[in-house]
């Protein structure tokens, strides 16, 4: 591999060497009442149907449509929670790194001379929680932007003030 | 040099009112036309006169065509245009003002088209791009061809760029490459049919939605069965009428997706430019590109068999800052091998020579197997339930599929060096083979499926402004070296992505 250069490669800085930060635990309350909140409407909107769906099959298959999707909530939950400990960044002196995914991971690292705006949401519970989501975008069209949700909101306020410092020097 | 004053304000030519007449008549008529054709309908069911009608249609015919008349005119009116100060303002509204300012030096892009009325009246339209933004809104939509070239020099005279001297300019814009009528037949005749076949059942189905009322009227369907009554109750009967069909929408899709190819590279030229390149083609619609080198962010070679027999090869540019709509028009067709290799040169110095295929892992086939067995048990539910003669259907298909995944594998390979990521791909008929440059890359994505994880393999994603690549399932070490190297490549040169 890359005959063409003199750089050993070996001795470039490492990605699997880095030592990465795990998000903030509360935030897997929110990931919680999320799901809980879209299979509850789900549900929700089951029972309604059955006062005026007059389909048997319906009616008799009913409880089997619900605990059907009672352990779809469960496995979702399940790979939710083995996901989360894979929700991790990593600052290193000129990029930023985001990993996450338990499935299907997924690390993505962007380069601070490649940012071109930065961002901090906060949602109502997020507020609640003392949480906020930091977005950092490329120039990138089909994607590779990060996004780190679930940060504290002091860490995510200095990340943000630090990251603003350097695209500031960059002009 | 043509004396065009653009400080003071000016308007568009007058024919600018018939141009913004026929496309606000063009849309309403688009958009009407489903529900005048069921409106006809009734009246020719009805068996009432058409006198009754007539004098409504008539006079709402009249008032819509005048108060498009006068908007249009009105609009004429109150659309201006200058320059001031390094700034390109626009200024329009009716009721709403509206002011548009622009920093020339922040100007992306300028497009000069012209659609079939601009044809016809002998205008252009001239349309401003500017970075930031993804739509183009700032549009001026007639004027003399000569005007807008000069208002195009003006707008694109970045003080950086080159002294705006149109002798000079003139100069350097030699003719590149034109394709003739034979090329372009044979690229409407190689094209990938199936594609348009697609688009041809789509629209032939949406069709027949709108106007099933029309088909059942005119009974249409039991005079077709007529024909067909005899061995209707045989498979046969069914499998011909269908063989029949299908033959009828192939000779369509082919005939579309000839004409298309015609209609959309009519006239196309080439010319190279000093930053870059210039496209110009269309019959209908003639739109001319400029293609900055700097900002060219992906360029892909694509092919297919038929085409490569003929010696036809297509070359599409991304860019950055380019909206999605204006972004698939960047293409060249029916490029010669030899003007293929020129062109990749000019924008890519050496990258033939520097490249280094690497093959992806077998694990290659085995997701891609995958992915089709899934494909054919989604196309076998509804065969499940037609007659056991439609099994044979999956024959041709499972061929189908084998040879793409035999041929996607084939064609896959990816080459990373100092200066450029080379990624090929493709299936049973198409290849393409993508460039771009290390440098233009924004960020990079190391993907692992558990799957993957097993097998120690990943995919790698390389984001641009436009595109990205993807390298799927190689060796980890591998992708990390990648990954690693890219990063130090970006981090350490901080060269400009555009």
């Amino acid at each position: 591999m890359f005959n063409n250069n003199q750089i050993d490669t070996d001795s470039l800085p490492k990605i699997e060497a880095l030592d990465f930060k795990l998000i903030s635990k509360n935030y897997f309350k929110i990931i919680l009442l999320n799901l809980a909140l879209s299979y509850g409407v789900i549900i929700s909107l089951m029972f309604t149907l059955k006062q005026f769906i007059k389909n048997t099959f319906f009616h008799t298959n009913f409880w089997y449509f619900i605990i059907v999707l009672i352990i779809l909530f469960l496995i979702q939950l399940f790979f939710y929670k083995l996901g989360f400990k894979k929700r991790k960044y990593a600052l290193r002196e000129k990029d930023i790194t985001f990993s996450h995914g338990y499935l299907s991971n997924s690390t993505t690292t962007l380069p601070f001379n490649r940012i071109q705006h930065l961002e901090i949401s906060r949602t109502f519970i997020a507020r609640k929680l003392g949480l906020s989501t930091l977005k950092i975008y490329s120039a990138g069209e089909s994607g590779g932007d990060i996004i780190i949700k679930g940060l504290p909101k002091n860490i995510a306020d200095s990340q943000y003030a630090f990251l603003t410092h350097i695209l500031n020097e960059r002009v | 040099m043509k004396g065009y004053n653009f400080d003071t304000a000016s308007r568009q030519s007058v024919k600018g009112i018939v141009v913004i007449f026929g496309l606000n008549i063009y849309k309403v008529l688009k958009a009407i036309v489903i529900g005048a054709a069921a409106y006809a309908i009734e009246i020719f069911k009805s068996d009432k006169g058409i006198n009754i009608i007539n004098i409504n249609v008539i006079f709402i015919v009249i008032s819509i065509v005048l108060y498009f008349l006068i908007l249009a005119t009105l609009k004429y009116l109150n659309f201006k245009f200058y320059i001031n100060q390094k700034h390109f303002i626009l200024k329009e509204g009716i009721l709403n003002k509206e002011e548009t300012s622009i920093a020339i030096s922040k100007i992306q892009n300028v497009y000069i088209k012209q659609n079939l009325i601009q044809q016809i009246i002998n205008v252009v339209s001239l349309s401003v791009e500017t970075a930031g933004d993804n739509i183009t809104e700032i549009e001026i939509k007639a004027l003399p061809k000569a005007k807008a070239v000069a208002l195009k020099t003006i707008l694109l005279s970045d003080s950086n760029i080159a002294p705006k001297d149109s002798n000079v300019t003139k100069a350097a814009n030699s003719i590149y490459y034109k394709a003739s009528y034979k090329k372009l037949l044979l690229e409407g005749i190689s094209e990938n049919h199936l594609k348009s076949l697609g688009f041809v059942i789509a629209f032939i189905v949406g069709l027949y939605d709108s106007f099933k009322d029309l088909i059942t009227h005119f009974k249409f369907t039991s005079r077709f069965n007529t024909y067909f009554l005899l061995d209707q109750q045989s498979l046969f009967g069914l499998v011909l009428l269908n063989i029949a069909l299908l033959i009828l929408f192939l000779v369509i899709a082919f005939l579309f997706s000839l004409v298309k190819t015609m209609i959309q590279n009519f006239n196309l030229t080439v010319y190279r430019k000093k930053d870059g390149l210039e496209i110009s083609k269309g019959l209908f619609n003639k739109i001319s590109l400029g293609l900055v080198s700097s900002r060219i962010q992906n360029t892909t070679i694509s092919t297919n068999k038929f085409k490569k027999m003929l010696g036809l090869y297509k070359l599409s540019f991304t860019q950055a800052m380019v909206n999605k709509k204006q972004q698939q028009k960047f293409n060249i067709i029916g490029l010669s091998k030899i003007q293929i290799n020129e062109l990749i040169n000019t924008f890519y110095p050496n990258v033939f020579l520097a490249l280094n295929k690497y093959k992806p892992n077998r694990y290659f086939i085995l997701r891609a197997a995958f992915g089709c067995l899934f494909a054919l048990l989604l196309v076998n539910i509804p065969i499940f339930f037609a007659p056991i003669g439609l099994l044979f259907l999956n024959i041709p298909i499972i061929i189908l599929l084998t040879c793409n995944v035999i041929y996607a594998y084939r064609k896959a390979y990816y080459s990373v060096n100092d200066h450029y990521i080379v990624v090929g791909s493709g299936k049973f008929v198409d290849t393409n083979t993508s460039f771009l440059e290390t440098h233009k890359m924004q960020s990079v994505a190391l993907k692992q499926t558990i799957f993957q994880k097993r097998r120690d393999l990943a995919t790698i994603k390389i984001y641009s402004a436009s595109k990205a690549l993807t390298i799927l399932h190689i060796e980890i070490k591998m992708a990390r070296n990648i990954y690693n190297f890219l990063l130090y490549k970006v981090e350490s040169e901080d060269k400009d992505w555009m």
